[in-house]
């Protein structure tokens, strides 16, 4: 296998096939020349990941603006449940109409005590609705709220395993190189009689 | 990683219907990729915030373009590049060194500082579009043909821009690397040994 073949960089930045992968280590296990540039290669890529991201100074987000967001028409009309919602909404509220502007009957009964009844009526079922409502924004909360954290800790998990991944990396790359550099002096100082 | 695409899908597709929170959801997802990116792109930091917020504004424009939501992280590189090169080439002419130092007390205070300082210093030394193509490959990870799209040129530039940066950085970083404390300081260990 000649030297010149290899794609030692695609090896290295990971773009190289299976196949790619072990010429490569099969040559390098028998070539020092290329043994060397690739703990060379892998060093300058381990260096380059020690630069950390900065956190963003300030948050970016965007808040509702009638330029950019879909007309209501628009947001109703792609979205098969809300369509659906309008649909009953308008056929309720056509219930409603034909019902207050049917004619009455001749003998209709006295309206103060359905009255009452149907005013105590909607203000017990909007008590209760509220009281839904109160209660799911305050399960929403709280699951926002657990699955932040959740976040949050495997996050900071995973970022402490790659730092002492990548620690570890540098440092058998920096102990390769370091051997081959004591090598080198040592071989030196045989050649020149320790002088 | 899987279930990370899945969900960015989801909040593409509501934030196309104009759900303003599942937008600033995604954004706060890709902001840090972002800022560093072009944070290391132009050297400023004010820059890469400004660019930062118009590449999100411009991705929210243009969402419903988006063809394959599968993608969506080389289309926002993309505007990223098309921004950040906008204003590179407004600011300075080609090729010139980044003024502004990005401080390695401010980005990993956990490793040795020399080696951080040379690392930022040699991505300085590089030209915009080698820079570039280390800073998709090595940080963001991106494959060869996701680059090619991103900056609208064949593999084959993206390769050779690459590869360049990398003996570059090689030959600026290897020897570095090599004499900063690493872990177990091995090399002088081994010098005391053969001297």
């Amino acid at each position: 296998m000649n030297c010149s073949s290899l794609d030692l960089k695609a090896y290295i930045v990971g773009e190289a096939s299976a196949a790619e992968r072990q010429q490569v280590e099969s040559h390098a296990a028998a070539c020092a020349g290329c043994r060397e540039e690739l703990a060379s290669l892998a060093l300058t890529r381990d260096s380059l990941l020690m630069m950390r991201d900065e956190e963003v100074p300030r948050r970016i987000a965007f808040v509702s603006d009638q330029v950019f967001a879909p007309r209501w028409w628009q947001r109703v009309w792609r979205s098969g449940p809300q369509l659906g919602f309008a649909s009953a909404a308008m056929l309720s509220a056509a219930l409603l109409v034909h019902a207050f502007v049917r004619p009455m009957p001749a003998s209709a009964p006295s309206l103060s005590a359905p009255q009452i009844s149907q005013a105590q009526i909607e203000k017990e079922v909007d008590a209760r609705v509220d009281l839904a409502v109160a209660k799911a924004v305050a399960a929403s909360q709280a699951q926002q709220l657990s699955k932040t954290a959740e976040l949050l800790q495997t996050a900071e998990q995973r970022y402490d395993s790659e730092r002492r991944t990548e620690m570890a990396a540098v440092a058998g790359n920096l102990d390769i190189l370091y051997k081959q550099v004591a090598r080198s002096y040592a071989a030196n100082n045989q050649l020149t009689g320790g002088q | 990683m899987i279930f990370r695409e899945v969900e960015d899908r989801d909040l593409i597709a509501r934030a196309r219907r104009g759900n303003v929170d599942a937008y600033n959801l995604l954004v706060s997802r890709w902001e840090k990729k972002i800022f560093n990116y072009l944070l290391r792109l132009t050297g400023n930091r004010e820059d890469a915030l400004d660019l930062s917020q118009d590449v999100f504004l411009k991705a929210y424009q243009n969402l419903a373009r988006l063809d394959d939501v599968d993608r969506f992280s080389s289309w926002l590189f993309r505007i990223a590049h098309n921004e950040a090169y906008s204003l590179l080439r407004k600011n300075r002419p080609e090729g010139e060194l980044v003024g502004d130092v990005v401080t390695a007390e401010s980005s990993g205070r956990l490793f040795p500082i020399e080696l951080t300082l040379a690392v930022d210093s040699a991505l300085k030394r590089l030209s915009d579009d080698q820079r570039e193509a280390v800073l998709l490959k090595v940080y963001q990870g991106f494959k060869f043909d996701e680059m090619a799209e991103i900056l609208s040129c064949p593999v084959s530039t993206v390769k050779s821009r690459l590869y360049t940066a990398l003996d570059l950085l090689k030959q600026t970083l290897a020897p570095v690397s090599a004499s900063a404390r690493g872990p177990k300081n091995v090399l002088n260990e081994n010098l005391r040994g053969v001297e």
